[in-house]
C-alpha cells in the first residue's frame, strides 16, 4: 500500500472518529505538538482560532460538540500526495439549540509526520457558515443595521 | 514526463484574467464542465455554481473585468492522477476601486483527457467581504453557538 493510500483512509478514520463522538480516537490519528488554523472570522467565531498541541484541539472539538448534537460528513473529493492529503468535505452540525442543522462545504488540508496529522489547514466559506450559525443574513448590517437590533 | 494538467490550466487561467486571452483556457475546458466558488452571489456575480463550458468561460471573463492578479503562491499542493487540490495566497487589484484584496484560496480540479471537468474552490468568504467594504463588519461574538 502507498503511503497516499495510508494517508488517505487514516483521514477517513480521523472523520469517522470525530463523526461518532470519539474525540480521543480522533486525537490519537494526530501528533503532540498538532498544530490547528481554521481560515475564519475568529472575532465572530472566537472558539475557531488557532490551536497547538492536543489539548487545545481536544478544548476546540469538545466545544463544537457541546453546541452540535450531531456531525456528519461526506468526502466528494480527496487528494494525496506524499505526506499532505487536501479533503473537500460537505459537512452537517445539527444545533443542540433549536436541532437546525448548519450545512457548508470546507477544504482541509492535513500535513502527517510519522503516520499522524501533524498540521490541519481549513478553509470555509465563512460568510455563509456565520449566517447559518447566527441565523441571520449578514447583508443588512452592511447596510448599518445592527444585528442585535433585529 | 507528461505535465500535469493543473499547471496548463493554471498559466491559462492567470494569462485568461490578466491578458484577456481567453483561447488557451477554452481549450482547456470540458463542454460538461462543473464549476463552483463558493460565497455571496449577491454581493459578486461571478461566485456561486456553474455547468457548462461557456457558463464557466463568461465566469472567467467577469473575474477578468473586476480583477487583475498581482501574485499568487501555492502554500500546499497535491497532485492524483487526474485530480488536484491546492492551498493558495492570491494578492489582486480590484479593477473598479483599485483596491489591493489579499486572498487564501482552496483549489479542487478534476481533469479527463487533460482538460477540466469539476473546479470547487472555496475561500475565507466573510474575509473578503470585509475587504471588499473596506471596513469590518460588526458582529457580536458567538461565544455560545457556532
Amino acid at each position: 500500500m502507498t503511503v497516499e493510500s495510508l494517508n488517505r483512509q487514516r483521514v477517513l478514520h480521523l472523520l469517522d472518529a470525530f463523526a461518532r463522538g470519539d474525540i480521543e480516537a480522533a486525537l490519537a490519528c494526530c501528533t503532540d505538538d498538532v498544530d490547528f488554523l481554521t481560515h475564519a472570522p475568529i472575532d465572530v467565531l472566537p472558539h475557531l482560532g488557532p490551536r497547538h498541541g492536543k489539548q487545545e484541539l481536544r478544548e476546540l472539538w469538545r466545544t463544537v460538540q457541546t453546541r452540535y448534537s450531531e456531525t456528519r460528513h461526506e468526502v466528494p473529493q480527496l487528494v494525496a500526495e506524499g505526506n499532505t492529503v487536501a479533503a473537500y468535505l460537505r459537512v452537517f452540525f445539527r444545533k443542540r439549540s433549536n436541532d437546525r442543522v448548519v450545512q457548508f462545504d470546507m477544504a482541509v488540508f492535513y500535513t502527517f509526520r510519522g503516520g499522524q496529522v501533524a498540521q490541519i489547514r481549513e478553509i470555509i466559506d465563512s460568510y455563509d457558515l456565520v449566517q447559518q450559525v447566527l441565523e441571520r443574513e449578514i447583508g443588512p448590517l452592511i447596510a448599518g443595521v445592527r444585528v442585535d437590533e433585529g | 514526463m507528461t505535465e500535469h494538467s493543473l499547471w496548463r490550466f493554471s498559466r491559462a487561467l492567470h494569462r485568461a484574467i490578466n491578458d484577456r486571452h481567453f483561447e488557451d483556457i477554452e481549450a482547456l475546458i470540458d463542454e460538461d464542465v462543473e464549476w463552483a466558488l463558493y460565497g455571496p452571489i449577491d454581493m459578486f456575480p461571478f461566485l456561486g455554481a456553474r455547468q457548462g463550458k461557456d457558463a464557466v468561460l463568461d465566469v472567467i471573463r467577469q473575474l477578468a473585468d473586476n480583477f487583475q492578479v498581482r501574485r499568487f503562491d501555492r502554500e500546499s499542493i497535491m497532485l492524483g492522477v487526474d485530480s488536484a487540490a491546492s492551498m493558495l495566497r492570491y494578492s489582486l487589484t480590484a479593477l473598479d476601486s483599485n483596491k489591493p484584496i489579499s486572498l487564501r484560496v482552496a483549489q479542487f480540479a478534476q481533469f479527463k483527457a487533460g482538460k477540466l471537468t469539476s473546479m470547487r474552490v472555496l475561500i475565507d468568504t466573510f474575509d473578503l467581504v470585509e475587504q471588499a467594504l473596506g471596513r469590518a463588519i460588526h458582529l457580536p461574538k458567538m461565544t455560545g453557538v457556532g
